[in-house]
């Protein structure tokens, strides 16, 4: 009972609580669907699935901008009957599709949600992690999970008794085991910087000196590269290549176990964009405000944050009035059917925009706690923890999102490399350049002086 | 107009040659014949309207124009009515642009008046006019289409239409069988020859005179005669339709099936023109020896009921017969190979079986032009293959307890004569249709018809000729006379072939024969009168 | 035989980098045009927007009519033997109106084998067959429902084709009335 009594309650449900983050990246799986499929649309000029409504009586068809179609195809997913091809290994083929899945719920533990934690609770200052696991060793960690999620692969091609399926495996576990070299040599430079594998060390160094991009722009540039080879979307997807591969290690798999790998490698895009923020973009750090700032003058923060909000409820209700308008124009037979169903997210949008300004007047006039500075920490009541904590997560969501769509940006741009091409570029230039990249700052470190 | 005796000479084997220069080349073309047919006979076509070979020359459409070196020069001559001599010189449109020009000249006089109706016009496809204008003609229009075109006609037919263009009698009524177009007409008189020459029955005439010329019949009359339709197939032009032709098909869709009529012992020879499955038309195919280019109504239109009350197919073709004597009657329609099959499954029966070939009707008498008259279309087929005639087995019917007839319908050709059949136990009957004697019969076995088998047969002039399948069945199922019977027989015929070989064995005239070696216009057996 | 060498790429190009940049700027340009100037995309929101079809485009056929509303089809087949893919069918029969020999019993079009080269229609000698209906899609319960037979092809309105004098001489259209009266005329 030592280890319950060592803290006290709030900091036993924080602690817990905290497990939730472990559900991001598959929250992020239902956000990175629509953003992929929508945004390849706009790219090669088509409007994207948008046709799939939800009935509802008495009003209409809801459409959601048509995310309605991702809920059909994952319940079409998930009722599917799942077979299996004679002749494979009927165990390690079942269970080859859960080991991406279940990597997912593994690599949130050591990302830095939010800063620490720092507050008064009776008369203890309370300190609780940014993370759930606040390890010394993060970076590494975290590597080692997201290489796990090369065994489901190779486990998935040797089971599924097929040679499309095999050749993709293969391929798989060769472009994991050469780009992993790349990106933990291509980080190292940061680390020699910070001095230290701990992620919510490397993130409050970039708070408080530069942003990793600025001090790092190689190793950002070749450590973006090695992760989007290292999930294995395009141009890098040798590994499904479809014109030699079928698919694939995933060729002989369908229904949810083929929604498990998807799923999966989604969650990888979104632990890899959580890691390049983390590293390279100031993690929780809102640019140009350091914490304690912040916390000084809470109120204030919470009412830019509810600024920003309403701004951008007000700049959707701007797009949607003026498509609204247009519409009308089209002699689209459905058009009305689907502006009634705007004038419900107009009607949504103000309530939501009116809601932000209101949170956020009353939090710029009445919100002012008191802080104060014990050991040189800034501590401050619950409130304001919590406060910090949630700005910090929601700069943090910006960033990995962009990354996301980094991703889906660069898939949909580029061609993808033949294989040899992959193995020359991980190989021979990258890797070059991150390990001069370490050189040149490990000396240019010592010559400043630095420890 | 056209002269009553100048039947045009045809060039034969026995023709003697001789060496005329066409286009400065010597060639040997057939000494006793026109200077078209020699041409023809080496191999240049030319173009004609108004000549027929089995029809007396009139030479009045100059569409055959040729250059002849005379003694006042080249001159234009026209090559039907120019017979070969030693020596002459000829010059063709291959060397002779005079003559190219003549011909083009006059094929587009010949369609000044002539209506654009090839869309609606049944001879579409195989017209002269056409077949002539794409190798004479080609020439533009130089129609004025403000003046119109001045159709010839029958004044009494005229009309004018809703454009004000003065029009000739579209679709007048000639006969029973015939309908007349007079602004397709084009005068060349061929029906009238027809008739006069070898119909022997001047129905037709041309009235009035130049470019107000119109084919019409006598006052009153109508044009009927058993051979009435063959002048729509002499008529160049569309102006000569059938009316059981009109507007079925576009010739150029139809398939023909060169085959024989077997319902005349003269066995005319005859396409078969069909297609998705159905004869349109029947149309007289030339043999020099047998019809020439005629057939008469009978045989053009009895297609009509070639898919009409048949009898479906029976699987079963084994039969029982009683111990008693067994007569085999073969009806006239039965090729050398239902024969040959017959008098197999008579072998098997043995000594109680008898065969008889023939038919109740009268005999008539040949009417020279392409019918013989007898009914029996194998007649002399039978007597090869040794076969009683049909009466000697009505005059002892009592003798028999079993009858098999083969496309026999003795019952619906005398019925009072076939009473005494009724005492015969045991009536099984072959036919192709379900006549007369398959409603009398205890067993009916449906049976391919003539026009769906292949085969021969042995005509009146004793010419062996060859049937072939035409592909319009109505039961894939039906199989042929000579299958059901060798079946019976034991040993079934898979091919027509395999029982031509039979016959063979049967007649040594045929021995060693194929089919191959049978002409399309057949193969002249030994006695033979032709 | 023309050859066309491609241009070498310069090292800026061969680097790559900067190319892929290039690129992935102009997709973004795009797809900020679908988010932010969704109507301007090209696709069409098909069943409910519908696309502009020309004047030549080759639609579904229809038979031009007479002034009395028969169709002006002849039945000669032309159209039967210009169709590479054999799927009109046609039978003839006498018309009983004096002035016209041959008309139109059965005229069927089966569109699931058509293949719209639109050669039936060039064809035509009496400008019977058209295929300016615009209309682009067909769809039916059942294979027998495509073959348009000779009732569906003459079933169309003068007031469609407004431009087409030829159509306004159908019954229902402007100038049908005094077309009728050519039409009509009593002949000799």
């Amino acid at each position: 009972m030592d280890i319950i009594e060592s803290k006290t309650w709030i900091e036993w449900v924080i602690t817990i609580a905290k497990f939730a983050f472990c559900f991001v990246p598959v929250l992020y799986i239902l956000l990175l669907i629509p953003m992929e499929r929508r945004g390849a649309g706009f790219m090669q000029d088509r409007q994207g699935p948008n046709r799939s409504y939800i009935k509802i009586p008495y009003f209409g068809k809801i459409r959601l901008f048509g995310y309605v179609q991702n809920m059909c195809d994952g319940t079409k997913l998930f009722f599917k009957e799942q077979f299996a091809p004679s002749g494979v290994n009927r165990i390690l083929f079942r269970v080859a599709p859960a080991i991406p899945f279940a990597i997912v719920f593994l690599s949130p533990c050591v990302i830095p949600w939010f800063g620490p934690m720092v507050f008064e609770w009776g008369d203890q200052t309370i300190r609780i992690a940014g993370s759930i696991v606040d390890s010394d060793v993060g970076v590494l960690l975290l590597f080692g999970f997201s290489s796990l999620s090369a065994f489901g692969a190779v486990l998935a091609g040797w089971a599924s008794k097929s040679k499309y399926s095999f050749l993709g495996a293969l391929r798989t576990s060769s472009m994991t085991i050469s780009y992993e070299v790349c990106l933990g040599l291509s980080m190292m430079g940061l680390l020699v910087l910070v001095g230290s594998f701990n992620l919510t060390d490397i993130v409050s160094w970039q708070e408080h000196h530069v942003w990793g991009i600025v001090a790092q722009p190689v190793a950002f540039f070749c450590f973006l590269i090695a992760a989007i080879a290292e999930t294995g979307r395009a141009p890098f997807d040798v590994a499904e290549g479809e014109p030699e591969l079928v698919a694939g290690y995933h060729t002989e798999y369908g229904a949810m176990q083929f929604g498990l790998f998807y799923m999966g490698e989604y969650s990888h895009i979104c632990i890899n964009s959580f890691l390049i923020a983390t590293l390279f973009l100031g993690g929780y750090a809102v640019p140009f405000v350091t914490t304690e700032t912040m916390q000084a003058h809470m109120g204030g923060s919470l009412a830019i944050l509810c600024g920003v909000l309403a701004f951008l409820g007000l700049a959707f209700l701007h797009m949607i009035y003026r498509y609204s308008r247009k519409l009308k124009a089209t002699n689209l037979t459905n058009r009305f059917e689907i502006l009634r169903e705007y004038k419900l997210y107009k009607i949504v949008a103000w309530i939501a925009v009116v809601v932000f300004i209101a949170l956020g007047v009353s939090s710029w006039f009445y919100y002012n706690p008191a802080n104060f500075v014990v050991n040189g920490v800034a501590v401050g009541s619950l409130a304001t923890a919590l406060g910090t904590a949630l700005i910090h997560l929601l700069v943090l969501v910006v960033k990995s999102v962009f990354f996301c769509w980094v991703w889906i940006w660069v898939r949909w741009t580029l061609p993808r490399f033949r294989y040899d091409h992959v193995m020359h570029l991980g190989w021979k230039i990258i890797l070059n350049i991150a390990l001069l990249n370490l050189v040149v700052t490990a000396v240019i470190a010592k010559l400043l002086g630095g420890n | 107009m056209s002269n009553y005796y100048n039947m045009p000479k045809l060039p034969t084997e026995n023709s003697p040659k001789v060496e005329i220069f066409v286009d400065d080349k010597p060639v040997m073309v057939p000494g006793d014949t026109n200077l078209l047919e020699a041409l023809k006979a080496v191999g240049i076509e030319t173009p004609h309207v108004c000549y027929h070979p089995y029809l007396p020359v009139s030479g009045n459409c100059r569409q055959c124009l040729v250059e002849q070196e005379g003694p006042r020069g080249r001159m234009l001559v026209i090559a039907c009515y120019t017979p070969v001599a030693p020596g002459m010189k000829i010059y063709t449109p291959a060397s002779s642009a005079r003559v190219k020009n003549a011909r083009k000249a006059t094929q587009e006089f010949m369609l000044v008046n002539h209506p654009l109706d090839c869309p609606i016009c049944d001879k579409a496809g195989e017209c002269t006019l056409q077949e002539n204008y794409m190798e004479a003609g080609q020439n533009e229009s130089r129609m004025r289409p403000e003046y119109g075109k001045n159709y010839h006609g029958n004044p009494a037919h005229q009309f004018i239409d809703a454009k004000g263009q003065l029009r000739g009698g579209k679709h007048v009524d000639l006969g029973p069988r015939v309908l007349l177009d007079e602004e397709r007409c084009v005068q060349c008189d061929r029906c009238v020859r027809f008739m006069r020459s070898i119909a022997k029955d001047e129905q037709l005439q041309l009235a009035g005179r130049a470019d107000h010329t119109y084919i019409t019949t006598f006052p009153g009359e109508k044009l009927d005669h058993e051979y009435d339709l063959c002048v729509t197939d002499v008529c160049p032009v569309g102006a000569m339709t059938a009316k059981y032709f009109r507007f079925q098909k576009r010739v150029w869709l139809l398939s023909h099936t060169p085959t024989i009529s077997m319902d005349d012992s003269l066995g005319a020879n005859i396409w078969l023109d069909h297609a998705d499955g159905h004869i349109y038309r029947v149309m007289p195919r030339c043999n020099p020896e047998v019809n020439r280019s005629w057939l008469s109504n009978t045989s053009r239109l009895a297609f009509q009921n070639f898919d009409k009350n048949r009898l479906p197919a029976m699987d079963v073709h084994k039969v029982t017969l009683g111990k008693g004597k067994v007569a085999l009657v073969a009806g006239g329609s039965c090729t050398m190979e239902d024969l040959a099959a017959l008098r197999m499954f008579k072998e098997s029966l043995g000594d109680r079986a008898e065969l008889f070939g023939g038919s109740l009707l009268k005999v008539g008498k040949p009417d020279g032009i392409a019918m013989s008259g007898d009914p029996v279309a194998n007649r002399a087929g039978m007597k090869l293959m040794g076969y009683a005639d049909v009466s000697e087995f009505m005059k002892r019917a009592s003798e028999f307890e079993s009858l098999i007839t083969v496309n026999a319908n003795l019952f619906g050709e005398d019925s009072a004569a076939a009473k005494v059949l009724e005492k015969i136990n045991t009536r099984i009957a072959l036919s192709a249709f379900d006549d007369e004697t398959v409603k009398e019969a205890t067993i009916a076995i449906g049976v391919r018809h003539w026009s769906e088998v292949q085969g021969t047969m042995v005509n009146s002039l004793n010419i062996l000729q060859k049937l072939n399948a035409c592909p319009v069945c109505p039961d894939e199922n039906l199989w042929a006379p000579y299958a059901v019977l060798s079946h019976m027989a034991g040993t079934k015929f898979e091919t027509a072939a395999e029982a031509f070989k039979k016959v063979g064995e049967y007649v040594p005239a045929l021995a060693g024969l194929t089919y191959d070696a049978i002409k399309s216009t057949g193969k002249l057996l030994e006695g033979g009168e032709a | 035989m023309r050859v066309i060498k491609q241009k070498p790429m310069n090292w800026v190009e061969r680097l790559y980098v900067f190319e892929a940049l290039r690129g992935l700027f102009t997709t973004l340009k795009h797809a900020a045009r679908g988010l932010f100037r969704y109507e301007t995309l090209p696709a069409i929101s098909y069943p409910e927007g519908q696309p502009e079809v020309r004047d030549t485009y080759r639609a579904r056929h229809r038979l031009m009519k007479r002034p009395d509303g028969t169709p002006r089809c002849v039945a000669c087949g032309m159209c039967a033997a210009a169709c590479p893919a054999h799927c009109i069918f046609i039978e003839a029969t006498a018309s009983d109106d004096p002035r016209i020999e041959k008309k139109v019993k059965r005229f069927d079009i089966d569109h699931l084998t058509c293949v719209f080269c639109g050669l039936c229609v060039e064809a035509c000698p009496v400008d019977a067959l058209r295929m300016d209906t615009k209309k682009i899609s067909f769809m039916h319960r059942t294979r027998e429902d495509f073959v348009a037979h000779l009732e569906d092809l003459i079933d169309w309105d003068p007031k469609d084709y407004p431009e087409d004098e030829q159509s306004q001489v159908a019954p229902g259209g402007k100038k049908n009335a005094e077309a009728l009266e050519v039409w009509g005329m009593e002949v000799k």
